[in-house]
């Protein structure tokens, strides 16, 4: 019965990960003010907007599986519950996952049972002011500026944050190895977020 | 003013205005949120002499502070000047004063006025003292839970007169925690609010009926990728004939055991492969040993207890949820998660994981079932709200004690609790902060 596909362990989530989680989480924050001026190849840039742009637009499109394939088999996605994110491994986050648990969490929305999807939340994101810069060898890093409009039982919500991204050249094509979403309200009363932000 | 609350609290049923009434409401916060020891804070959250947190205890705005002295004390959050909020952080340390920020009239930690700036000018009778900052008479701390009533009758028989039995639970989740309270700290919280009245969320705290049907998602999903037998799958078909059990503790108290079929063998091996897992097995087995390791994993794996201290304290897993009224329609759901001191950093790391699974994958499914639930209950057509699972069955057995058992599915904890809340509300005190 279990799924063999990709991602079916998690030996790559160790210390040496979650150190680099908080070497990044200090890149971010951009302390000299503005994004390293390191030139970027032009080719590898545009492929990493494109990513993140088709990141948000599959997951307001709920086309999940593609949206899946946009995260590296060694990926993380993480929404801190403080501001600014404390260390995941001594503080619980409003969400934190592995490409496991990320697929755990698209075939709970799928089984067409999850009620806190019924009727379907729809979102649509708005990502701007996305800075990019050179991180390790084939890493890309960037932030982004969001608002997320969510609409459940005909109600609209608005989040918004800023989201922190480490993007890898794996094989041929650029994927999320990273993404951390900044609610400005981490640390207050959350509603309904079980779609993707 | 008392009145009967005969007419919308009956043997199998609740009146729906019970969660939808502004008056029940109210006088809800006259009665069990003062009447009755409420939980506040865990003593990890104050860990040293001038820390604080910022809490709420019903509607009230309270500060939970600790002195220099290590004695806890719950002021309201409300100059006795004007008004003014005199704390407007969540938390923080090395703060023996609070200044409040419009005149400038500073209190200490204990509540008691310390300035009033150009004080002559209030004249020779001004007496500061009768401007302390006002206290919750009664604070009590169990094994590092910190406790507040106004109510003289109960604060002083104590926390522990008031838990009963309860008590005797929360140190089986102590012990299950590595057995030293003084080592379980809150590492940090995952807030929600929920539109609904408070105690649609406390009506699910000892559900033992909803897991097979709310949390099908999960079962689905981890039916279709991890095989049989995992987490919450002993919640499917005859669950009355398992050993797991459901108890009225006394004093609104309640208690579901899920430990006989959760822990019947390794309760860790049942759990969805958290984030990382096979990187933590691997480096724990090898630092401490599998046989340490093993015990680890099982202490990483929540407790099996759902254990509700009425009206807002609920063990689940290895974390506390928290349950604040914020009006008649809204509530405050806090989950607070734990860590434990002197383990390896590792099974800090295993426990986040583990801790974030049930509130991203279970708990947004209940609420928006509470959510509905409160929708419905707007509806005038239908009156009433069945509390008569297993009312009739006569499978309860109460023992020497008067603890109450039942099977897993019954609604013993929603007439035990409604017992307490129904006494409460019918009670003539009515404390006030003196
Ligand atoms: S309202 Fe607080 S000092 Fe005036
Ligand atoms: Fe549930």
């Amino acid at each position: 019965m279990t799924d063999k596909s990709n991602s079916q362990t998690s030996y790559y989530l160790n210390d040496a990960f979650y150190d680099r989680l908080m070497r990044l989480v200090d890149d971010w924050r951009l302390d000299d003010g503005v994004s390293p001026a390191l030139s970027i190849d032009g080719t590898d840039k545009q492929a990493c907007e494109s990513l993140i742009v088709a990141e948000a637009r599959l997951a307001d499109d709920l086309r999940l599986e593609a949206w899946l394939d946009c995260y590296s088999d060694e990926s993380v996605y993480w929404i801190p519950s403080s501001y600014p994110a404390a260390d995941p491994r001594q503080e619980i986050t409003l969400e934190f996952h592995d490409k496991r648990r990320l697929q755990d969490r698209v075939a709970r929305i799928r089984t067409g049972v999850a009620y806190s999807m019924v009727p379907v939340i729809r979102t649509r994101h708005i990502l701007g002011h996305v800075e990019y810069w050179q991180g390790d060898t084939n890493e890309i890093r960037a932030r982004a500026s969001f608002i997320i409009d969510a609409l459940f039982n005909d109600k609209h919500r608005i989040l918004s944050g800023w989201m922190g991204y480490s993007l890898v050249k794996e094989k041929n094509d650029w994927k999320i190895a990273v993404k951390q979403i900044n609610l400005i309200d981490a640390d207050c009363l959350q509603e309904n977020n079980t779609f993707f932000l | 003013m008392t009145k009967k609350f005969d007419d919308i609290v009956q043997a199998g049923r609740v009146h729906r205005t019970v969660y939808t009434d502004e008056d029940i409401f109210s006088r809800e916060q006259q009665t069990v949120f003062s009447e009755t020891w409420v939980y506040l804070a865990h003593a990890s959250e104050i860990p040293e002499p001038n820390s604080y947190v910022a809490r709420k205890m019903g509607l009230r705005s309270v500060i939970v502070t600790r002195d220099k002295t290590r004695e806890v004390h719950v002021l309201l959050n409300r100059c006795t000047h004007r008004g003014a909020t005199v704390c407007r952080e969540k938390k923080g340390d090395k703060t023996p004063f609070f200044t409040c920020p419009y005149h400038g009239w500073t209190f200490r930690n204990t509540g008691e006025c310390a300035a009033v700036p150009h004080e002559d000018a209030y004249g020779d009778g001004f007496n500061k003292q009768s401007f302390n900052l006002k206290k919750v008479p009664y604070v009590a701390e169990y094994r590092g839970f910190i406790f507040a009533t106004l109510n003289a009758d109960k604060g002083k028989k104590g926390i522990k007169h008031h838990l009963k039995s309860a008590a005797e639970r929360i140190d089986e989740w102590i012990e299950h925690n590595g057995g030293d309270h003084k080592a379980i700290r809150i590492s940090g919280a995952q807030q929600y609010s929920v539109h609904a009245n408070w105690k649609c969320l406390y009506d699910n705290a000892g559900d033992g009926y909803h897991p097979e049907f709310s949390h099908q998602s999960l079962l689905q999903m981890t039916q279709q990728r991890y095989g049989a037998g995992m987490d919450l799958d002993y919640f499917s078909g005859g669950i009355d004939a398992t050993p797991m059990y459901s108890q009225d503790l006394g004093n609104g108290h309640t208690f579901l055991d899920q430990r006989p079929c959760m822990y019947e063998a390794s309760a860790f091996d049942r759990q969805r492969p958290q984030p990382g897992r096979e990187a933590i097995v691997e480096q724990l087995s090898q630092e401490v040993g599998e046989q340490q390791a093993k015990e680890y994993f099982e202490m990483s794996t929540g407790a099996g207890m759902n254990l509700n201290i009425f009206p807002n304290l609920l063990f689940i897993g290895n974390q506390l949820q928290v349950i604040t009224p914020l009006a008649v329609g809204l509530s405050d759901m806090t989950w607070y998660s734990t860590t434990i001191d002197n383990v390896p950093a590792t099974v800090n790391t295993l426990r986040m994981r583990t801790q974030e699974d049930f509130t991203a994958f279970g708990e947004p499914d209940d609420t928006a079932n509470f959510e509905a639930c409160f929708k419905g209950m707007q509806e005038r057509e239908i009156d009433w709200i069945d509390i008569s699972r297993h009312l009739h069955t006569q499978v309860d057995r109460t023992d020497e004690n008067g603890i109450v058992t039942s099977v897993i599915s019954s609604d013993i904890h929603m007439r035990a609790y409604y017992a307490e809340w129904k006494k409460l509300m019918e009670s003539s005190d009515e404390s006030t902060l003196g």
